[in-house]
């Protein structure tokens, strides 16, 4: 099996064309950002709500780790995930522009917007969380370039059946992001 | 920005002649910056906001490749600008990161204030057509030790012209710099007087 090599900078670089692509995001008019293509279809607003429920269930496992962490005084190092974890991750990766993998949303992670009744106001708040929250992502990523990152293992949002380092969380946390505006890209049409 | 410093500052602009109100203007536009050792200074996927001059440490831009790996374009160091230029001049996401690879102080200028500098002091153009001109034969005349010189002579040249604070920093990205391997790099720098 292939190894999986992150850096920080690769998952930076990332997350800032994520970040970007939001931005643009947030340009539509309500009507874009909350029609959904059919009844089960989420829409752009439900997504990214989804998004901000997701990384909020690692919000104080990341920063919890970023305390016991020990500071190493090198450049950041490459990490190689896990087998176990690397499966979890290349799960929720995109392939070519599409969702290799269907995963069925738990119940928890579920988006609770009354979208019939969404308006401008409610929909900027999304936006502000979405953004609010994947800064300190990013904040994360940077403080854990001059980390000893294998100091301190974090339990995934699904449970201890998943485990992570936090260069494998943020890999996975990306990859579902990535996912989801693959979503986005189809919601849109 | 204290005195000495302003000095260094202008002597990097020598094209550029200011009368005293210029000056004045000129000085508030820059701003100093620190960094500690390793911190990203431009992120890829990021624009960039700042022209820098830098006052010390050094600094490496670099892209990442398919592998992951580190790129290294270029370095910049005491008394050299700085910065992800074509983001900056473009106001459109870097490519590239900027990194210190020493503590590192700068002054830094913003996009808005730098134009302003442009319209305002009609003088600076001429220092930006030389600016720009020196960038692209620099460009150029890598491209051509990258594409015809071997890893020997490649080592030679460049640490014949390589300020001393730069042969401080890792190995490694001297020679992603060259276009070597880190182990042919440290070979070189055993076997070969320059």
């Amino acid at each position: 099996m292939a190894r999986l090599i992150l850096t920080s900078e690769n998952q930076i670089q990332r997350l800032n064309g994520i970040l970007g692509k939001v931005e643009k995001l947030q340009q539509l008019p309500l009507d874009r950002l909350t029609m959904s293509p059919h009844e089960k279809s989420w829409c752009v607003a439900e997504v990214l709500e989804h998004l901000n429920i997701a990384y909020r269930l690692y919000f104080d496992k990341i920063n919890h780790a970023l305390e016991q962490l020990d500071a190493i005084d090198s450049d950041s190092k490459e990490f190689k995930a896990r087998a176990w974890q690397k499966m979890v991750i290349e799960m929720q990766r995109p392939k070519n522009g599409k969702r290799k993998w269907k995963i069925k949303t738990m119940k928890r992670f579920e988006p609770v917007l009354e979208v019939s009744s969404l308006d401008q106001e409610q929909v900027n708040v999304v936006f502000e969380n979405f953004f609010s929250l994947h800064a300190h992502l990013k904040d994360a990523i940077l403080q854990s370039r001059g980390m000893d990152v294998r100091g301190i293992k974090i339990t995934s949002a699904i449970g201890p059946i998943v485990n992570f380092y936090l260069p494998e969380a943020f890999e996975f946390l990306l990859c579902h992001l990535e996912r989801h505006l693959v979503q986005i890209d189809k919601v849109l049409g | 920005m204290d005195d000495e410093t302003f000095l260094r500052l202008k002597a990097f602009f020598p094209e550029v002649n200011l009368g005293s109100d210029d000056e004045t203007f000129f000085r508030s536009l820059w701003h100093p910056k620190s960094f500690k050792q390793y911190d990203l200074i431009t992120e890829a996927g990021s624009t960039e906001r700042y022209f820098y001059f830098v006052l010390e440490g050094v600094q490496a831009i670099y892209l990442l490749n398919e592998k992951g790996e580190k790129v290294v374009l270029g370095f910049s160091y005491s008394g050299s600008p700085s910065g992800v230029f074509d983001s900056f001049i473009a106001q459109a996401p870097a490519q590239t990161f900027l990194e210190a690879l020493k503590p590192s102080k700068l002054l830094a200028i913003s996009h808005a204030d730098y134009l302003e500098l442009f319209k305002r002091c009609p003088e600076f153009h001429q220092w930006g057509h030389e600016f720009f001109q020196n960038i692209l034969f620099g460009r150029l005349s890598r491209e051509v030790e990258l594409l015809t010189l071997s890893a020997e002579q490649r080592y030679v040249a460049f640490m014949q012209r390589c300020p001393e604070e730069l042969k401080t920093i890792p190995q490694k990205y001297l020679a992603s710099y060259l276009n070597m391997k880190p182990e042919t790099f440290s070979r070189l720098r055993s076997n070969v007087s320059y």
